[in-house]
């Protein structure tokens, strides 16, 4: 177990600097070949350019950062918040299933972002459009999924609960919310990835802050190299609320076979 | 001798655009208390859909069951059921999914360590108690699931093909164990099988199920010795009794 658990942990060192190797490669074949090719500035700025700048930048690039973060945070909770609940209720009811559901399946094939022009006519160019806007994109997948998680029990654990005569409620507790949770982070990972590309889309079609706001103007101005420190903290920002997502999903379910490679 | 178990007129169909077709019966069976009864029979004749009746998880179309005096009309609680996948949840250890059932039946775990222990130790799973079920072999978690069944004490013990997915060698030791388990405390067993070596091995008596739609054609009392270890096995009575089977099941054309 120990040995096992080492050389884990020595695989994972090589691999990850393997990636960092490639990173780093990757930037410095970016700042050499600008030169090289003689990439006019105002199309591609060097990687040392673009940190320079934006840190001349930066108290205007972390306010911005917070609110596209602000909106998909916000966005993202309530989606998780409405959609469980909303996921439940369908799959336990009929009439719901045959109503709601086959709803929410067309709606899911809408582009969500079709929308955005909509909520900012009226709803201005606040934060609460962006808010929707978040809330569209994450919303589905979560309950699709959750639909997906809670009405696919095993039949062997279905009856093995009914012979015990347990209550619906302790069955839920116990068995039910348990076995839905690997499908339900199925739900909520892909929510993440998608929720700063809904915030991002949501701020280019109508805002006064915000990094995709900030991203539009900048690239007007022929200021590429701030353009790219946007680029990159809406990347940082993508990856950080994956990676709790999965923090939370390895805490939450460490059993699960997608977490025990 | 009162019987724990008895089946009358009972049958099952299933309905396919409207048209009924049936699946099972109709079939009288009377099983005794502290009898180990096995259902045999090619796939698809029905017989796990006669146990899952009998626990009450579906209706019979037609007929009546009673168990211990009482007409099955609901999921009963008074048994112990294993089915060919196990009932273990991935989240709990071999303890925790022992307990869950205790739990689910409001029953506290901590009255039950004596009878924990000794379930754990009966099948070899001393040492284990902590792993889940991913880190079991698939023998070790059938096993489990056998504690699982087992720790409430049931009276009547349904089993559909609890071995079925073993390798022959993991499914030697635990009929060993299973049988030592139903001689300490003799409870009624209904298991679901489609070998005829298990059969003879467990049972004292066997049902034979015809093909599609099943019917109950024979019942043969298996009268050898217990336990029925490797020599009972190897006896001239026990090859007579899987010939006599066997040709049986020749007769439908099944083998």
């Amino acid at each position: 177990m120990t040995a096992k658990r080492i050389k884990a942990t020595i695989r994972w060192i090589t691999d990850s600097w393997m990636v960092i190797l490639f990173f780093v490669f990757f930037f410095l074949f970016w700042e050499w070949s600008v030169d090289w090719f003689s990439i006019p500035r105002y199309i591609l700025p060097k990687p040392s350019t673009i940190v320079v700048n934006a840190s001349a930048d930066l108290p205007r690039l972390i306010d911005y950062t917070y609110i596209t973060g602000l909106e998909t945070i916000l966005g993202y909770l309530t989606a998780i918040v409405i959609a469980i609940p909303l996921g439940l209720a369908i799959t336990f009811s009929s009439i719901l299933r045959r109503t709601i559901y086959p709803f929410f399946v067309s709606i899911e094939m809408t582009p969500k972002i079709a929308f955005a022009p909509l909520f900012i006519s009226w709803f201005g160019f606040g934060l609460l459009p962006k808010v929707i806007i978040v809330f569209l994109v994450c919303f589905f997948p979560i309950v699709l999924n959750a639909i997906l998680a809670f009405g696919s029990l095993s039949d062997e654990l279905d009856r093995f609960a009914k012979t015990t005569g347990a209550s619906t409620f302790k069955v839920f507790l116990k068995i039910r919310i348990p076995s839905a949770l690997p499908q339900c982070f199925v739900g909520f990972k892909y929510a993440a990835i998608n929720a700063t590309v809904g915030a991002t889309i949501a701020e280019f079609i109508g805002s006064d802050q915000g990094l995709g706001f900030y991203i539009q103007i900048v690239t007007g101005n022929m200021r590429p190299d701030l353009a790219f420190a946007g680029i990159f903290l809406l990347t940082i920002m993508g990856l950080s609320l994956f990676g709790i997502v999965t923090f939370v999903e390895r805490a939450l379910i460490p059993w699960h076979i997608s977490q025990r490679r | 001798m009162l019987a724990a178990i008895s089946i009358k007129n009972v049958s099952k169909s299933f309905s396919t655009e409207g048209q009924p077709i049936l699946a099972f019966g109709p079939a009288d069976l009377e099983v005794n208390e502290g009898d180990f009864v096995t259902l045999l029979g090619p796939s698809g004749c029905g017989k796990s859909t006669l146990l899952l009746m009998i626990a009450g998880l579906i209706p019979c179309s037609s007929g009546q069951i009673i168990m211990n005096q009482d007409e099955v009309l609901s999921p009963r609680h008074d048994i112990g059921m294993m089915f060919q996948d196990s009932t273990l949840v991935p989240w709990r250890s071999v303890l925790g999914n022992i307990n869950l059932q205790l739990e689910l039946r409001n029953l506290n775990p901590n009255d039950f360590q004596d009878k924990i222990s000794e379930l754990i130790e009966s099948v070899s799973l001393k040492g284990y108690e902590h792993l889940r079920p991913h880190e079991l072999s698939g023998g070790m978690q059938q096993r489990a699931a056998l504690c699982q069944a087992l720790i409430h004490e049931p009276k009547t013990l349904l089993l559909d093909e609890p071995l079925g997915k073993l390798d022959a060698m993991t499914r030697e030791n635990i009929r060993k164990d299973l049988q030592n388990l139903w001689m300490n405390e003799k409870p009624t067993v209904l298991m679901v099988t489609h070998s005829i070596e298990e059969a003879v091995q467990m049972s004292s008596k066997v049902c034979v199920i015809t093909p599609r739609p099943g019917l109950i054609d024979k019942i043969i009392e298996i009268k050898l010795p217990w336990p029925r270890d490797l020599e009972v096995k190897r006896s001239q009575e026990f090859a007579d009794y899987m010939a006599e089977i066997q040709e049986v099941f020749q007769g439908y054309g099944v083998i």
